[in-house]
């Protein structure tokens, strides 16, 4: 008796469960409509990777994978302006490869990827859902005329822009353009350009945007968005001197080894010949200012124009660096290592943030965030702090899928070669972050990416 | 009785999805199979060599011999956390076998070898799933060869003990992340020795009592291969072929059992196995070249976990014995590290044996397990690696006895 009861027990879970099958998560949209999605923004939403917007590299843009994801709660299709070339619209694409410095060491490390290019006069013809605009400000996705090719000659128009703007309206805006979509669902990353463009000229060029102007471009930006009754997503900035661009060289780059050289040398700068003069000017001056250097790490030598507050003489605007101070990506390697660059020869200050500098981009930082989150709230939008999130790479870093990322250049895994931009694995992780938002603002299911599933920066 | 074990087996069965046990497997006697795998208590011939040594000496046939063989058929489905995509293990079937020989010394002392498989995992996910970088597959297999000594002190009472050579291969592949088809490949054996030994005590014709202890085995690969497959500019830094250690633990038992003959016909026997997975603290890998750059160290913290099995056995007639048993294993792994390589989960199992005998001194075994696998979301930590995971393995088994 018994034993025919297992029998049959046996075969009726035989019948029902062959193969395993998980099902613990059913996609739905929540309280947004995701049918018509509009993508706002500048490089990073553009999907600009590497130095350049090429064609794999814009396929894996995060807007491109939120809109694949949005695809299963009932979103249309997210149409990019697609760019045809591996090389980009305008050159100065990197990828990793050996290069040879001017002491003849050979290291890997970005160097050009020269290549045909789809130049930005192949106009896109046709509708697009992805709007960002390598290099666009906030001001800039307001500005009429800024896809008119007419206007580039006096930099008031963006090729990026011209590419794909409207022909119709030759004076459209970008965020106009956007509108002309009927969004029903947009993101909005807009501001970086803000800050980064002043920080990655050193100070030296562009400025900060001032923050009440910040704040009339972007509520205007928000309020002409949300007006069709559209919800969406914005993200905030993620401190900018914390990404590889600044992090990579570090500001006691110069090193003076233990040799008959390396005490040559030092004598030399330490000496009559070099900063000593220096010192003792600074010190019969009553200013703190020192340069010395020692065998070892020391920091570089670096111009100052805010030394002029001193009323010194130009050649007298010099000091070294301190601690938490930020040399670019930018700066040239062979003249740190063979033109004395940092040592006998000051860096210009294009290559360098001061402290000054950081505080400054820090604090409108600061400020610029304040505007954005206020205004996610004011509309009830999902709200993604890519600035905590970028925190928490920079300090701990973030592991997914058994990649875990950090602001380290390369092996870190977010920040492509120009050390700005995100690689596809590191697009792939905002897009969590925006999904995380979103569900999280709309009580929507959208699932999420593998990140794993996206390609590591290939080595040669 | 029949009405208890219906409503145990039926609330077991709905309540609690079911499969577990590390890499171990017990699959090393078709009859025991049959019973939940309960064994140390009962007198099936020589597999005591591996249930019980002690019982080897009270068997009742001068010579007995098995073989037999099992085929488990695994399958593994994974949904990634916070989204609907799902990735199968392709599995192939593993084939845990055994052989087993004694023969009586004299009224008291019987000797014995075993030739049996208790450990061995086999999981082979996609080259590209999304835990790629964790584990693409493994194969992991040991060899137990088990001289045996086993004796009584009467009719009633045997102690027996075997040594044990253990001969371990490992094979595993994993996903790095430095281009699309970088990868790893660590390949390494190795030969370690262990013991098992038993005591078996028939109190009355009805009831036995049986306990045994198995030790831990550490399978030790020294100067295994590593080969990794990387891009040239990497290969510096990364050697393409390169020697590893690493050391994995087949875990200790201490099994206790009671058998019952509850009719003439039907045979109860209940089981307690304690599986001493604590010691399985992390799999840590070390490196000739590059062991700065190379070397891991991969968390496991197992715990010690304790699996209640119960079976039956229905002599029909001289010719049929039917069996019927289940088991509930619990897993062994911590909520913080569970890796897609052994996807160990609860599991309740339920078995099923037939046996035939054709002429009185033959009988052919045959056994079917069916193990289930509870659904349970799993993260692997140090990887933020989270999904949820369901298993069902089917195990088919044969076997046949030979006595005289």
């Amino acid at each position: 008796m018994k034993i025919r009861y297992l029998f049959y027990l046996a075969l009726l879970a035989f019948v029902v469960s062959c193969k395993p099958e998980v099902n613990e998560f059913t996609p739905s949209k929540g309280g947004a409509d995701f049918t018509t999605y509009v993508a706002v923004g500048n490089s990073l939403t553009a999907g600009y990777a590497d130095g350049a917007l090429y064609k794999s590299g814009q396929s894996y843009s995060w807007a491109n994978i939120l809109g694949q994801q949005f695809a299963t709660v009932g979103g249309g299709a997210f149409v990019q302006p697609v760019v045809t070339s591996e090389f980009g619209v305008l050159p100065g694409k990197r990828k990793l490869g050996l290069s040879t410095d001017c002491l003849g060491v050979q290291s890997l490390g970005p160097v050009l990827d020269n290549g045909e290019l789809d130049p930005y006069t192949n106009h896109v013809d046709y509708a697009v859902n992805n709007l960002g605009v390598p290099g666009a400000k906030a001001l800039h996705l307001l500005a009429p005329g800024y896809g008119n090719p007419a206007n580039l000659a006096a930099g008031l128009a963006n090729p990026y822009f011209v590419r794909f703007a409207s022909t119709t309206d030759p004076n459209i805006t970008v965020v106009g353009q956007a509108m002309s979509m009927s969004p029903t669902f947009f993101s909005l990353w807009i501001g970086n350009n803000d800050v980064l463009g002043y920080a990655t000229s050193g100070g030296a060029g562009d400025v900060i945007t001032d923050t009440l102007a910040f704040s009339e471009y972007y509520f205007g930006l928000i309020q002409t968005l949300t007006t069709g009754g559209a919800k969406g997503v914005v993200a905030n900035i993620p401190g900018v001197t914390s990404t590889a661009f600044f992090t990579t060289i570090p500001s006691d780059v110069i090193d003076i080894p233990d040799t008959p050289e390396g005490q040559g040398y030092l004598a030399i700068l330490n000496g009559e010949q070099g900063y000593a003069p220096y010192n003792a000017f600074m010190e019969s001056h009553g200013l703190p200012y020192r340069i010395t250097f020692a065998i070892g790490p020391n920091q570089m030598v670096i111009k100052d124009p805010a030394m002029s507050f001193y009323d010194l003489p130009e050649q007298l605007q010099i000091r070294q660096m301190v601690d938490g101070e930020l040399a670019l990506l930018t700066l040239p390697q062979d003249s740190i290592k063979c033109a004395t660059w940092g040592s006998g020869v000051p860096v210009p200050d294009q290559y360098i943030l001061t402290k000054a500098e950081i505080d400054y981009i820090t604090s409108s930082t600061t400020a610029f965030n304040d505007i954005i989150y206020q205004a996610a709230l004011a509309k009830g939008l999902a709200f993604v702090d890519v600035n905590a999130i970028m925190s928490e790479v920079a300090t701990t870093g973030v592991t997914f899928d058994g990649i875990t990322f950090t602001n380290t250049f390369v092996t870190g895994n977010l920040f492509s070669l120009d050390g700005i931009h995100l690689t596809p694995q590191g697009n792939a992780v905002v897009a969590n972050y925006f999904i995380d938002a979103i569900n999280g603002q709309y009580g929507a299911q959208i699932p999420k990416v593998s990140v794993a599933n996206y390609p590591p920066i290939p080595f040669p | 009785m029949r009405k208890i074990t219906l409503f145990l087996l039926s609330s077991l069965l709905f309540s609690m999805t079911v499969f577990a046990g590390g890499y171990q497997v017990r699959l090393q006697g078709n009859k025991q199979n049959g019973m939940g795998l309960v064994g140390t208590s009962l007198n099936m011939g020589s597999s005591s060599i591996f249930y019980n040594p002690g019982a080897l000496s009270l068997m009742k046939d001068r010579f007995h011999f098995e073989l037999g063989a099992s085929g488990i058929m695994s399958n593994v489905d994974f949904q990634r956390a916070g989204s609907n995509e799902n990735y199968q293990t392709d599995n192939p079937m593993s084939t845990p076998f055994y052989v087993y020989g004694a023969g009586k010394i004299n009224d008291m002392i019987t000797v014995g070898i075993g030739v049996y498989t208790p450990y061995g995992s086999t999981s082979k996910w996609d080259d590209n799933w999304t835990g790629k970088l964790l584990i693409q597959d493994i194969a992991l297999k040991a060899i137990f060869v088990q001289p045996t000594v086993s004796f009584n002190f009467n009719e009633k009472f045997g102690i027996g003990a075997g040594f044990i050579l253990a001969m371990g291969d490992v094979e595993i592949n994993k996903a790095i992340n430095y281009s699309n088809d970088a990868k790893a490949n660590l390949k390494g054996s190795s030969t370690s020795y262990g013991f098992n030994i038993g005591a078996f005590y028939k109190v009355t014709d009805k009831l036995a009592f049986g306990v045994d202890y198995r030790s831990e085995i550490k399978m030790k690969v020294e100067g295994g291969d590593a080969t990794f497959i990387v891009p040239a500019s990497l290969q510096t830094t990364i050697p393409p072929t390169n020697k590893f250690n690493a050391e994995l633990p087949l875990p200790a038992n201490l099994d206790f059992s009671v058998s019952f003959q509850a009719t003439e016909k039907l045979l109860l026997a209940f089981e307690l196995d304690w599986v001493m997975w604590g010691t399985y603290k992390s799999l840590d890998f070390t490196f000739d070249k590059q062991g700065v750059l190379l070397d891991s160290k991969n968390p496991r913290e197992y715990k010690d976990t304790y699996i209640p099995r119960i079976g039956a056995q229905y002599s029909l007639n001289d010719k049929f014995q039917l069996r019927a048993g289940m088991y509930y294993d619990q897993s062994p792994t911590n909520e913080k590290y569970f890796t897609p390589e052994t996807v160990s989960l609860n599991t309740f199992a339920y078995t099923l044996g037939l046996s035939y005998n054709p002429i009185e001194k033959l009988s052919i075994d045959v056994s079917f397990l069916q193990l289930f696998g509870q659904t349970a979301e799993k993260e692997y930590t140090p990887d933020n690696f989270k999904g949820t995971y369901q298993t069902i393995v089917y195990i088919p088994g044969i076997g046949i006895s030979y006595k005289f």
